[in-house]
């Protein structure tokens, strides 16, 4: 049986290190979507659609703060890690870099980008990380209200054959293979992450996800991978590609422009 | 697409009476839960259940939200 992780300080430098980007990649991503969700709180569909994408940002912001508050135990300062990182540093899921242009890229985030996280959550929760592992109830039991509002608004755009289908198939296929590079990477950090028993196998953690989102995906005529290859311009530090958030969502996660007038 | 009328009922504690919260709209049963759940929630509610408008059947009033369904329910009773 693997041996419980009371703080993240004990595991040796390399699965340190990997800890953090897993970390870090979970919490950018948390963050960034909660702000991609909340440009929809209003033209939405619907007002009860409006309010339902602000509860899911107000849900990501939140685990986001808990997830950040982890990197206490390398005596990094999260507050520092939330407000003065630039854009370069930000290692969230690609998908995430810029705003969801409708509400199909929406309905394909919540699918593929929460939904994947959820699957990742979901084994941490297995993990022999104490902390972690003790966070991640509270945001699957939130994240279930996300999984059934992704999988309804996905099931009447793939139904609409209209432009709506179009839309969530496009951004489906272009949401897909990034996610699954961000999320459960096929590199060695990830691996001594696994040997430490922080989380299982990325393999596993895609046929999980497989199998989740298959009858789903299959709509638009999609399927996750399990054993693909990150491209070639891939950063492994960050564990994403090579972009960055835009400048404007990193503005608004940092607060910039109203810590400048009001609190610092 | 066409969203139809819910309304929502809910109630704080195991013994309470469920109490009538509001209503949403939405294009079906999945979606309207979800809203339900995601807009009326103020409170830690122990049970919250919504009812599509359209099944509702008012037994004593002729006017307000609840009424319009009653003339078709005549019709189906007396049929």
């Amino acid at each position: 049986m693997t041996e419980l992780i009371e703080t993240a300080a004990d595991l040796e430098p390399s699965t340190r290190k990997a800890f953090r980007r897993l970390i870090l990649s979970i919490a950018d991503s948390k963050r960034l979507l909660g702000i991609r969700y909340s440009d929809w709180l209003l033209g939405a569909p619907s007002i009860e659609a409006g309010i339902a994408a602000s509860s899911l940002a107000q849900d990501e912001w939140g685990h986001a703060r808990l997830v950040y508050s982890i990197l206490k135990e390398f005596d990094e300062d999260p507050l520092e890690l939330e407000h003065q990182r630039s854009s370069h540093e930000y290692c969230s899921a690609d998908p995430l870099d810029h705003p969801f242009p409708d509400w199909a890229a929406v309905t394909a985030g919540i699918v593929v980008v929460d939904g994947a996280l959820t699957v990742l959550l979901r084994g941490l929760g297995e993990g022999a990380h104490q902390a972690l592992s003790g966070r991640v109830a509270k945001m699957l039991a939130e994240e279930e209200y996300h999984r059934d509002l992704g999988s309804a608004w996905f099931r009447r755009l793939a139904d609409s054959r209209g432009e709506g289908r179009e839309r969530l198939t496009a951004e489906v296929a272009g949401m897909l293979p990034p996610t699954l590079d961000a999320f459960f990477p096929l590199d060695t950090a990830q691996e001594r992450l696994v040997e430490a028993g922080v989380l299982p196998a990325s393999t596993l953690l895609r046929e999980r996800f497989r199998d989740e989102t298959a009858e789903l995906l299959s709509l638009v005529g999609a399927e996750v991978p399990v054993d693909t290859e990150p491209p070639g311009d891939w950063d492994p530090v960050r564990g994403r590609g090579p972009g960055h958030p835009d400048e404007e969502a990193v503005e608004r996660a940092r607060g910039d422009r109203n810590r400048a007038l009001f609190v610092e | 697409m066409l969203e139809r009328t819910y309304d929502v009922f809910a109630r704080k504690g195991r013994g309470d009476a469920l109490a009538h919260i509001g209503y949403l709209e939405a294009l079906d049963d999945e979606l309207a839960r979800v809203y339900a759940w995601k807009t009326y929630d103020e409170e830690r509610w122990f049970e919250m259940i919504i009812v599509p408008r359209s099944a509702i059947i008012a037994v004593n009033r002729e006017d307000g939200p609840f009424a319009a369904n009653r003339e078709t329910a005549g019709r189906e009773g007396g049929a």
